[in-house]
């Protein structure tokens, strides 16, 4: 793995250490203010609880430890009302999946049964995640439930219901999937589909053997890899894994993708537990190549988050991948700073990110909208009773030729902890340094983490989180910022590129700078956000162009909107000026 | 990982006595040694100064110097191996388990996560070989300061500051040398460690008593209890190499 340069420790040290750091040490004016966020969740009539996995079989007081996953949450205006709609997924095999449709007036209503999109979970099958994308280009949302057995495409029927398309789709097939994401990699329009599994694809409900653990706490080889499903452009899917260049066997946890180096194609970062991340660069032509080697190097550490983000404002997206960082593990988080040469520097040391204690999901969002992307990070693994799992494990690493595929070799967790009541992080960006303050905002919850789904849930401007946790309720926290700090957000529509425009970048010029946002398919563990792009623009209330480069290729160039409203971009528009976007009333 | 009292005291034996034929060859061979190191003929110099230790596999400072040349060169395996290999015939020798753990702790920054546990496992298991057999001051104090780097949770501070308390012990009947203040310093952290801060200060303070211008002392007592508990815990962090050079004491002994 690269470490920093000593050109770049040197511009992080003299340029912006020197400088931002003693801004961001500089008394906050509103400091002794209140919490900027608000926890909701019972309020706006949330109250889902996620419900871990029970496994019966010959192991299953060992993987008790590893089934808290399938906290997830997923945001798409289902309904195109003009408000952000949200699913969650829980994973006992009786429990329900939840689509709580939103009233508009931050209230929200469960809606699942009636829509058809409640039964995620059986004797054989156990959501992990959920993704929604617009498989048909219909400008309807479709879901995709993911899950470790059968994973299920939900076809929005656009009259609040849905139905399952999964076999005619062809994506019938057995994956211990735990993340999906949606992106057109050949920019042919339509969104093909990515998985990433955890475990190897065999039944872990009922495995034939005990070998199906990770091989290595550093080199595991035996997982799930990823799976790419290229859209046909007919309501069906055919899988491409190894023609696109992607076969892996890492235990993945997550996968984020963005335009690297701005040549418009998207590219794949891929994050691992027990082993090295991926990152495979787009050659343009319908493949990708493995550049882990010369981008970041190899690593042994437990990825579990990959959100991008431009966190420096230097025009070049950036990549944030949470680890595990605890008293007993310093695996830092890194923050991949893009040097724009096709290689990227761990800066996560230099700028504060680093610990996060046992990451999770992550996301880069402006929360203050003062044009720096803050980073907020769910953390905690398990949180049960005094007793610590971490001299078992060490116990069993430690053993001479342990094999460690062989589940039977793992200890049992019972109501032991690890890494439990760890505080959330929100990292808060000053001019490209971080300095913590989730206590200072309100968002510090005890809870073992996992998805962080960023959206405006009541289109005021301000971003607002919806939080899962593991074996726990959620948190909808309501953003309620009070600096009044300026705005702007775009629901982009693709014409000739894939509907939702998943990949396109969109570059807001105010005030002397330029700022990059895109449309991203899903990125985060456990969790997708909105699709819609928001800037914060801080006190500018000038915005001198907006530019949107669709992923047909397409570049339009657009007169600076008024700042505080959001607008609808459609590909290919002749009018040079944006049209306001509202809500349905 | 410091500072070495045995040493001394073999030279000091060997300053009474005549130097046998494998010792006159043994410095010949880390003279040649040194010599191709410093001169970036590393596959001379390690072939040479591995020549030196196995005729004298007690010597500290032979295996010291072999050692930061296999770090310059980043051959953790080399010397693991070679320590490995030379115990065989060499089983009592407490200085070369000793320096077999080094070679196990000089690797530790270059690995992952949990290969770092199953090395400073090793490593520790090799320093309880070398305390076992000859419990002298830096076989003490290097065991003490390896167990303070385990997290809390393993419960092994009170196991290092008894190793640190024993190896007081030692240099307070001894002739003092300025790398003493390291056992001051160990012993602080090590109370830190175990919720002590009050008699972590009052070693400390003893400490900058003997030892006036050690600046890791003076450190240590100036901050607030928040810092100090986390300049602590970073000076543990397995990721940054431990020094492991034992070059001090024969400096300061000559």
């Amino acid at each position: 793995m690269r470490q920093p340069s000593l050109s770049v420790t040197m511009l992080l040290g003299a340029g912006l250490l020197g400088t931002v750091w003693a801004a961001a040490q500089t008394a906050d004016p509103t400091s002794a203010a209140a919490p900027w966020f608000e926890d909701v969740t019972h309020k706006a009539g949330i109250f889902y609880r996620h419900h871990p996995r029970q496994f019966d079989n010959p192991y299953a007081s060992i993987m008790q430890g590893y089934a808290r996953l399938g906290s997830a949450v997923a945001v798409a205006d289902y309904d195109g009302d003009g408000f952000e709609d949200i699913f969650v997924t829980d994973s006992c095999s009786t429990c329900k999946n939840h689509l709580y449709h939103n009233n508009g007036n931050f209230t929200f209503t469960d809606v699942a049964e009636q829509a058809g999109v409640a039964d995620g979970n059986d004797d054989d099958n156990a959501s992990t995640a959920a993704l929604w994308f617009d498989f048909n280009n219909d400008g309807k949302p479709d879901l995709l439930v993911v899950r470790f057995g059968h994973s299920i495409l939900y076809e929005n029927l656009g009259s609040g219901k849905f139905r399952d398309v999964t076999k005619s789709a062809g994506l019938d097939r057995y994956l211990n999937a735990i993340k999906a994401i949606a992106f057109d990699y050949d920019n042919d329009g339509y969104p093909d589909l990515f998985f990433g599994s955890y475990f190897q694809p065999i039944d872990i409900f009922h495995p034939s053997t005990p070998r199906f653990f990770p091989e290595s706490f550093e080199t595991a080889n035996n997982g799930g890899g990823v799976t790419v499903f290229h859209n046909n452009r007919n309501g069906t899917f055919t899988e491409v894994t190894e023609h696109v260049g992607l076969l892996t066997t890492g235990w993945t946890l997550d996968l984020g993708h963005g335009d690297s180096n701005n040549d418009g194609f998207e590219d794949l970062y891929v994050a691992n537990d027990f082993g090295t991340d991926r990152f495979f660069v787009n050659n343009g032509n319908g493949t990708f190549t493995d550049k882990t080697a010369t981008a970041i190097g190899f690593d042994t550490k437990k990825g579990m988050n990959v959100d991008w983000g431009d966190y420096n404002n230097d025009g070049l997206l950036d990549i944030y991948v949470t680890n595990i960082y605890d008293d007993y593990m310093k695996e830092c988080a890194m923050l991949w700073q893009n040097m724009g040469d096709g290689t990227f520097v761990d800066v996560s040391n230099e700028v504060g990110t680093c610990d996060t204690g046992w990451g999770w999901g992550a996301k880069f969002v402006d929360y203050d909208n003062d044009g720096w992307l803050d980073l907020y990070v769910m953390n905690g693994w398990v949180s049960g009773g005094k007793e610590d799992y971490v001299p078992d494990i060490f116990a069993m690493v430690t053993r001479p030729n342990v094999d460690l595929a062989d589940a039977r070799n793992w200890p049992p967790i019972g109501n032991k902890s690890l890494s439990g009541y760890e505080r959330k992080r929100l990292f808060h960006n000053v001019g490209g340094v971080f300095r913590e303050e989730a206590f200072r905002q309100g968002l510090d919850s005890l809870k073992d983490g996992r998805g962080i789904a960023v959206a405006d849930f009541d289109n005021d401007g301000r971003l607002d989180l919806f939080v899962t946790n593991a074996d726990d309720e959620a948190n909808l926290y309501r953003n309620i910022l009070p600096t009044g700090a300026h705005w702007l957000t775009l629901l982009l529509e693709g014409t000739k590129s894939n509907h939702f425009a998943i990949g396109a970048q969109v570059r807001l010029t105010a005030a002397g700078k330029t700022y990059l946002e895109y449309v991203n398919g899903g990125n985060g563990f456990a969790a997708q956000s909105t699709v819609r792009v928001h800037f914060g623009l801080g006190g500018v209330t000038k915005i001198d162009s907006l530019q949107v480069r669709w992923p047909s290729g397409l570049k339009q160039t657009f007169a600076g909107p008024d700042v505080d409203h959001l607008y609808k971009v459609v590909e290919g528009q002749t009018a040079n000026t944006l049209t306001l976007w509202r809500p349905r009333s | 990982m410091n500072k070495w009292l045995p040493w001394l005291v073999s030279i000091l034996v060997l300053a009474a006595s005549a130097p046998s034929i494998g010792e006159v060859a043994a410095e010949a061979a880390f003279r040649q040694g040194m010599t191709a190191v410093q001169s970036n003929d590393f596959a001379s110099g390690l072939h040479y100064l591995e020549l030196a230790i196995t005729d004298d596999p007690d010597n500290l400072r032979y295996a010291s110097e072999y050692r930061q040349a296999i770090i310059r060169r980043k051959e953790f395996d080399r010397s693991i191996e070679f320590f490995e290999k030379l115990l065989i015939s060499n089983p009592s020798s407490a200085n070369l388990h000793l320096n077999y753990g080094f070679a196990y702790v000089d690797k530790i920054p270059v690995v992952g996560s949990i290969t770092q546990v199953i090395l400073a496992n090793t490593a520790l298991g090799e320093f309880t070989k070398a305390v076992d057999l000859q419990p002298t001051w830096i076989a003490l104090y290097t065991r003490g300061e390896s167990y303070l780097f385990w997290p809390r949770i393993f419960g092994k501070a009170p196991l290092g500051v008894a190793d640190l308390e024993r190896a007081l012990v030692i240099q307070q009947k001894s002739t003092k040398k300025s790398y003493f203040a390291r056992v001051y310093v160990a012993l602080g952290d090590g109370y830190c460690k175990m919720d002590l801060p009050d008699k972590a200060r009052s070693t400390w303070q003893e400490g900058l008593r003997q030892f006036p211008d050690n600046l890791e002392l003076k450190d240590r007592l100036s901050l607030p209890m928040d810092d100090l508990l986390k300049h602590i815990e970073n000076g543990f962090d397995p990721n940054k190499r431990v020094d492991t050079d034992l070059r001090a004491i024969w400096s300061e002994g000559q």
